[in-house]
């Protein structure tokens, strides 16, 4: 059984839930809104000193995007575990390891394309907002940030959907992430330094930093963000493999 | 020519075994009907022929192949397992194109499956919008999409209006005319009689009957005779005579057990006792059913309530 159909009856199951589309869309406006919010704060706080980071300004909506776009990995796979969907799906592409690369490609690049848009987008409103302060901000900075943002959020929509496909249900996943990023994250983040700087997010984020203090660099923390991601993804593919559908 | 062969096949969930070493094949050309109470293991058994469930032991092959060693196996089986399995915020046609792409089947066969399930007027409509009857019928037109030979449907029949009965009826005989072998699970008896050639009955996960309808039906249910005379007396005498065993039933009505109409018509032709009805009572699928899962049925209550009442033919 070739991979190109199989690929494209995924696709094909993204484009027709309205749901997903709207997800997609959200991931975009809600970075873009949240990035404006901090620089109008930004720009409108005079004492603002040396250590602004415009750049982290300018995608600070991300923190809050991410939660999007996690919602549309986790419910890409969860619409399977309904009612009995995955035994048609599975019915029609038995095999199951290309089934689940089908759909994690199906999600991931459509994530991808969105992620990017998102960072250009949250780019361009952040030095718009921002005005005199993003001066320090360079060309190359922007670029890596915008680029950044894409791959970042569609490792976070695959790591949701790897642990969808584990847990076999949105719900789970997303009542683990989301108080996970909102919570876990910011308080540790806090105490930064060691291992906090290996979580899934917060390795991912220092691309949207000027400068990193930390162990590790914009590239090589989107690294190990797309480790958690690959493993998330291995074990969905384990336990759809594996288990009775 | 494509049949389904179940060989020794088991499935075991913890400590129950939902499939106990089930051997039976279904062949092309007819319908089989495949009965059985709640939890014999009949979706199970689906579920393991669709390679969805994997066997304890034994095998299940689609002409001789395992399900999932198909290439594009909706061209080669069609399958209803659950109603509800269509994601509610898809259109129907939606729902087929996306089934029809992963088997590179053309986007054509969705408006025709649909066309023929009666569902065309209400394709673009979102599947949350269906009626259990008409998400029936969905399920029912993506099993045929593939224009399979081989056809399994659990429950085809729930939920659907009696002109979908009728319909189901139809178009199971017409997919067996067709040289398709067709399996359909059904709890419904009367339906299941009449559309299946052929049955195979399961009980706690074991194979209880595996033959023909009729002579499943006959081999379990004796044949009784239904009398109307106007002298009673003359008749009983007549029948205790021959060792047949007249009981007098309302309206100077008689039943005559183990007998057939033709002894009984020859027998009292030439005796003077004035017949005024004479008929053969068939037996039903419904009583030769309930008398071989009378012991074997996993609610053996609710089936002997069933049982207990009067079996008019």
């Amino acid at each position: 059984m070739p991979f190109t159909p199989v690929l494209h009856s995924e696709w094909l199951k993204i484009r027709t839930l309205r749901s997903l589309v709207v997800g997609l869309a959200a991931v975009v406006l809600v970075t873009a809104a949240f990035s404006a919010i901090a620089g109008l704060d930004a720009s409108s706080d005079e004492s603002s000193g040396e250590d602004f980071d415009p750049l982290f300004s300018a995608f600070f909506g991300v923190s809050f995007g991410q939660i999007a776009a996690i919602a549309f990995g986790a419910q890409a796979v969860s619409s399977e575990f309904q009612g009995g969907a995955l035994r048609v799906s599975l019915a029609a592409v038995p095999h199951r390891g290309r089934w689940f690369a089908a759909k994690a490609t199906a999600i991931g690049v459509p994530a991808l394309a969105v992620g990017l848009v998102t960072g250009f987008v949250s780019l361009a409103v952040g030095k718009a907002v921002l005005g005199d302060q993003a001066s320090g901000l360079s060309a190359a900075e922007g670029l890596r940030g915008a680029v950044g943002c894409g791959v970042y959020l569609a490792l976070m929509a695959l790591l949701a959907a790897g642990l969808t496909a584990l847990l076999r249900s949105g719900v789970a996943t997303l009542s683990i992430l989301i108080p996970f990023l909102l919570i876990v994250s910011f308080v540790v983040g806090g105490v930064s330094g060691g291992v906090a700087d290996f979580l899934p997010d917060k390795a991912g984020q220092v691309v949207f930093h000027e400068t990193s203090d930390g162990a590790l660099g914009p590239w090589s923390g989107l690294a190990v963000t797309a480790l958690w991601a690959a493993a998330a993804l291995a074990a969905g593919a384990w336990s759809v493999r594996r288990r009775d559908a | 020519m494509t049949s389904i062969d179940v060989q020794d096949l088991t499935k075991v969930y913890g400590t129950t075994r939902a499939v106990d070493h089930l051997t039976f094949h279904v062949e092309p050309g007819r319908v089989t009907g495949f009965l059985g109470p709640n939890g014999a293991g009949k979706s199970t058994t689906l579920r393991l022929v669709l390679g969805l469930d994997r066997p304890t032991s034994g095998t299940a092959t689609i002409g001789g192949r395992a399900y999932a060693t198909l290439d594009e196996p909706l061209r080669h089986v069609g399958a209803l397992l659950d109603a509800q399995a269509a994601h509610g915020a898809r259109t129907a046609r939606d729902h087929l194109r996306v089934l029809a792409a992963s088997n590179r089947l053309p986007e054509r066969r969705a408006d025709e499956v649909l066309e023929e399930a009666g569902l065309a007027s209400v394709a673009r409509r979102r599947v949350r919008t269906y009626s259990l009857g008409m998400r029936q019928r969905l399920g029912i037109a993506a099993a045929l999409l593939g224009d399979p030979p081989v056809v399994l449907l659990d429950e085809p029949s729930n939920g659907l209006d009696p002109e979908g009965i009728i319909w189901i009826r139809e178009l199971l005989r017409r997919l067996a005319r067709e040289g398709r072998a067709v399996l359909v699970s059904s709890h419904l008896m009367n339906e299941t009689a009449s559309f299946a050639d052929h049955l195979v009955v399961l009980g706690r996960g074991r194979l209880l009957a595996d033959m023909p309808m009729r002579e499943f039906i006959d081999a379990r249910v004796q044949p009784r005779v239904r009398v109307r005379t106007t002298d009673g007396a003359a008749l009983r005498e007549l029948l205790a005579r021959h060792g047949y065993d007249a009981v007098e039933g309302a309206d100077e009505r008689w039943i005559v057990h183990h007998a057939r109409v033709d002894d009984i018509g020859r027998l009292t032709s030439g005796t003077g006792v004035p017949i005024l009805e004479l008929a053969a009572e068939e037996g039903t699928l419904e009583q030769a059913y309930l008398d071989l899962t009378a012991t074997e049925a996993e609610f053996a209550a609710q089936t002997s309530k069933t049982s207990n009442q009067p079996q008019e033919a």
